[in-house]
């Protein structure tokens, strides 16, 4: 007998707003037309048994349409910026900051300014530069014309800074989490429209946008908040899961993972995982089959509830996650539970935590084929042979059960 | 409750105790009543009902459901129920379930009479499927939830995935050629001497030798005359000469040994550039899906489904019957007593399979085993606590797929 289908429960107070489902371009069936997302290839790099993305652009794409990942310092989006206050000034939402975490930012500035080897003396100007405060329409100016840094000296005196950096940020940082990595050095170019540069080339120094630092302290009066350039460029990376990354790159061909600067392909990621985690094909299959559904699984829940995903429908900040779900590996004979073994009492608190939580307790078996051998598992093709069987396991009350159709 | 057969009532040996513990029902045996306590000795054995499985049927009974011994034999498959086939009532009582009369099977007294009983209970009913309930339950008992296969090796010892990595990336500087060629520049040679000397002879193939170049036919046929530029021309020139990159500075272009290397960089700077990198499209596996090609998210959720999902019944006919998991009793919803006939009794409301607490959870061989006995009714599973039952039932699933929009 089949289990009810019961329908998700929205959340009560939605603030954000959907975008995709999926970080792909879409067409509308109506329309026909293409709503064209970005058109080149994400970047992650595997560092660790984790995928992180570093580009900012990325990290939004990639989490706006899909919900993949987790912020490294968030609890789901990476909101970590430079500040946590914003401010309006001049009809712009510019981030506020006090004078000395200012301060201590253009000394960070410093210190990477001469790491990559910058006389000293260059390096002061190039502060001195900084401190000046910004016109307002130089703000707007440049929030006109998107992110492009300017090309014109004359016009726009800071430009100097771009030509001069020969840093990329994600290498720099990516050099202290992984000290065998050798730092690809190019250099950075206004338009790249004829160069052949990466595209993640943002300056660390001076970083993008703007910033009001706060004169507040110990003066009786007050000074008003001045506007400056943004010191140094900080973002929070995106966390991918294996499960998540992999998708990424397998069905969707949006992601490339690269792992100490060499791009992996899809059967060396694949490798890759399968080291990193024994029963990857089993939690992969899993994840592949409810993203194929169309709902979005994340996982990391163990702590929580403890079951290796959640369901959700749509994303987590549109509806309470509807079903728990424990992945179960079994062969062609329908036996064997290698991965969690279930003892009635641990199914028993398993099903009542799930009850508690308003969920329901999916079990999910990734059935092996017998002709499956080793060899196929090491190519994500054996995918295509195994196959999924959800069970719903619920808790039948008899005293309540007089009358009424279904359980809880 | 109970049965006719043979002219007389007869109660089945859990039906009698729950009526004795409820204090309807006197049983007599040769002429003396028996207590409560002989009651459970010699109606409860293996060949009946175990102890447990009475304690599910009291409970069940208790709060009003009705209870049956479970027959897969009579069960009309769906099909049948669909068409809505009437009983046919002689079949039903020829295939009547074990008539165990109110003769006990005592234990303990009256030894000699046992083997006797238990020979007319196995003539009478060969088709019963339970064979011995109460012995699997040592089995059971016996296993415990094995340690996690895994080895627990714990997760943050981290692989030395770099050491596998061997950095190929030598050093290629060696004989790299820069990729300057200087060519001379005939324009400016007016005032210089008029002639270019002859190339070195080891860069030429053998037998062939050049002499020297006179530069001045080819001058004159030059347009040497001043480009006449204003000074926004002179302006926009010096913008684009400082705009112009010069390809010899990316590190990359150097590191290149030749030009089929070169080709090479393009190549995978314009793949990555146009959304389909090489490093995932020219191999072996590629993706399932382009991203730049737009697509609808119906369609692209179909492209990516490659892993099939089954239902709870593929394959479930091919699984032998197991010892362990049987179904042991039919259960009735209780408000339909009134509608209720023994000779038609209606669809029913669960199958009862019964475990003991310390036994293992029903893998997915199990329940695909009993869902093909079962049919299209539920199982529930009553689980057995020293006196405490829970139920808990493993439906088939199928996730409704969900494309927004």
């Amino acid at each position: 007998m089949q289990a009810d289908f019961r329908p998700p429960r929205r959340r009560c107070r939605v603030d954000e707003e959907y975008v995709a489902p999926l970080p792909v371009s879409r067409s509308s069936p109506e329309r026909r037309r293409a709503i064209r997302s970005t058109t080149s290839c994400f970047r992650a790099d595997l560092i660790n048994r984790h995928v992180l993305v570093t580009e900012p652009k990325h990290i939004s794409d990639i989490y706006n349409q899909g919900y993949f990942g987790k912020g490294i310092l968030s609890r789901a989006r990476p909101e970590r910026g430079i500040s946590d206050q914003w401010k309006q000034y001049e009809g712009f939402l510019v981030p506020v900051i006090t004078q000395a975490r200012y301060e201590e930012l253009l000394g960070w500035a410093e210190s990477a300014l001469l790491a990559q080897g910058l006389a000293q003396v260059a390096v002061n100007q190039m502060l001195l530069r900084l401190r000046q405060p910004v016109q307002v329409d130089e703000l707007r100016w440049e929030v006109e014309n998107g992110d492009k840094p300017q090309l014109d000296a004359q016009a726009h005196p800071h430009a100097n800074f771009s030509p001069h950096l020969e840093s990329k940020p994600s290498q720099s940082l990516l050099r202290e989490l992984s000290p065998g990595s050798s730092p690809d050095l190019s250099p950075d170019q206004g338009s790249d429209s004829g160069s052949d540069s990466e595209p993640d080339d943002a300056p660390v120094v001076p970083g993008p946008g703007f910033v009001l630092v706060s004169f507040d302290g110990d003066h009786v009066a007050t000074e008003t908040p001045q506007l400056r350039r943004n010191p140094l460029r900080m973002t929070e990376y995106l966390q991918l899961g294996l499960e998540e990354a992999f998708f990424l790159v397998y069905s969707l061909g949006c992601l490339s993972v690269h792992l100490q600067q060499d791009p992996l392909s899809i059967t060396e990621l694949w490798r890759q995982c399968m080291a990193l985690r024994p029963d990857f094909v089993s939690s992969y299959a899993a994840y592949h089959h409810f993203r194929s559904r169309g709902w979005v699984p994340k996982g990391g829940s163990g702590a929580k509830y403890g079951v290796d995903m959640l369901l959700y429908r749509k994303g987590p900040p549109f509806y309470h996650a509807s079903y728990s779900v424990v992945v179960e590996k079994v062969d062609e004979r329908f036996e064997g539970s290698t991965l969690r073994p279930f003892s009635w009492r641990s199914l028993a608190a398993l099903s009542r935590i799930t009850a508690n939580v308003s969920k329901e307790l999916l079990l999910c078996y990734v059935i092996h084929p017998a002709d499956l051998s080793e060899a196929e598992l090491d190519s994500p093709a054996c995918l295509s042979k195994l196959k999924v069987q959800d069970v719903m396991v619920s808790r039948w009350v008899s005293s309540k059960e007089r009358a009424e159709q279904e359980d809880i | 409750m109970g049965f006719s057969a043979n002219g007389k009532q007869y109660l089945l040996p859990e039906e009698a105790l729950y009526l004795m513990e409820c204090g309807n029902v006197q049983v007599f045996y040769q002429d003396l009543p028996l207590s409560i306590q002989d009651g459970f000795e010699c109606f409860l054995s293996s060949s009946s009902v175990s102890l447990q499985q009475y304690q599910v049927f009291g409970h069940l009974k208790r709060l009003g459901y009705v209870v049956h011994r479970f027959d897969a034999s009579s069960q009309p498959s769906s099909y049948a129920r669909q068409l809505n086939l009437p009983q046919s009532r002689g079949a039903r009582s020829l295939k009547r379930k074990r008539s165990d009369s109110l003769v006990p099977t005592c234990s303990h007294s009256e030894a000699h009479k046992v083997p006797d009983v238990k020979r007319r209970q196995a003539e009478e009913d060969p088709t019963l499927p339970e064979s011995r309930p109460t012995s699997s339950q040592d089995t059971l008992g016996a296993q415990s939830p094995s340690a996690d296969s895994n080895g627990g090796r714990p997760w943050w010892i981290t692989d030395a995935v770099a050491s596998h990595q061997s950095h190929e990336h030598a050093c290629r500087r060696s004989l790299c050629w820069d990729g300057v060629i200087v060519f001379p520049d005939v324009a400016s040679l007016r005032g210089h001497s008029s002639c270019l000397a002859s190339p070195d002879p080891s860069l030429l193939p053998g037998g062939l030798t050049v002499g020297e170049c006179d530069v001045k036919p080819w001058t004159r046929r030059i347009n040497q005359r001043e480009v006449k530029m204003s000074a926004k021309d002179r302006e926009r020139e010096r913008r684009e000469h400082r705009r112009k990159w010069d390809v010899n500075r990316d590190e990359k272009v150097r590191q290149c040994r030749n030009w089929a290397e070169y080709h090479q960089l393009l190549a995978s700077r314009q793949g990555r550039r146009s959304g389909r990198p090489e490093h995932l499209w020219q191999r072996e596996v590629t993706p399932l899906h382009d991203h730049t090609q737009p697509i609808s998210t119906g369609e692209l959720l179909d492209k990516i489904s490659v892993i099939k999902s089954t239902h709870v019944l593929e394959g479930a006919s091919r699984l032998k019957a197991s010892e362990e998991w049987r179904i042991c009793f039919t259960v009735y919803q209780p408000d339909t007593v009134a509608t209720f006939k023994k000779s038609n009794p209606g669809k029913p409301f669960a199958h009862m399979c019964i475990c003991s607490f310390t036994g293992p959870v029903p893998d997915l061989a199990a329940i695909k085993q009993l869902s093909f006995q079962s049919g299209d009714v539920q199982i529930v599973f009553a689980v057995v606590d020293a006196g405490d039952i829970s139920f808990y039932t493993f439906k088939d699933f199928q996730l409704p797929t969900d494309v927004y929009p």
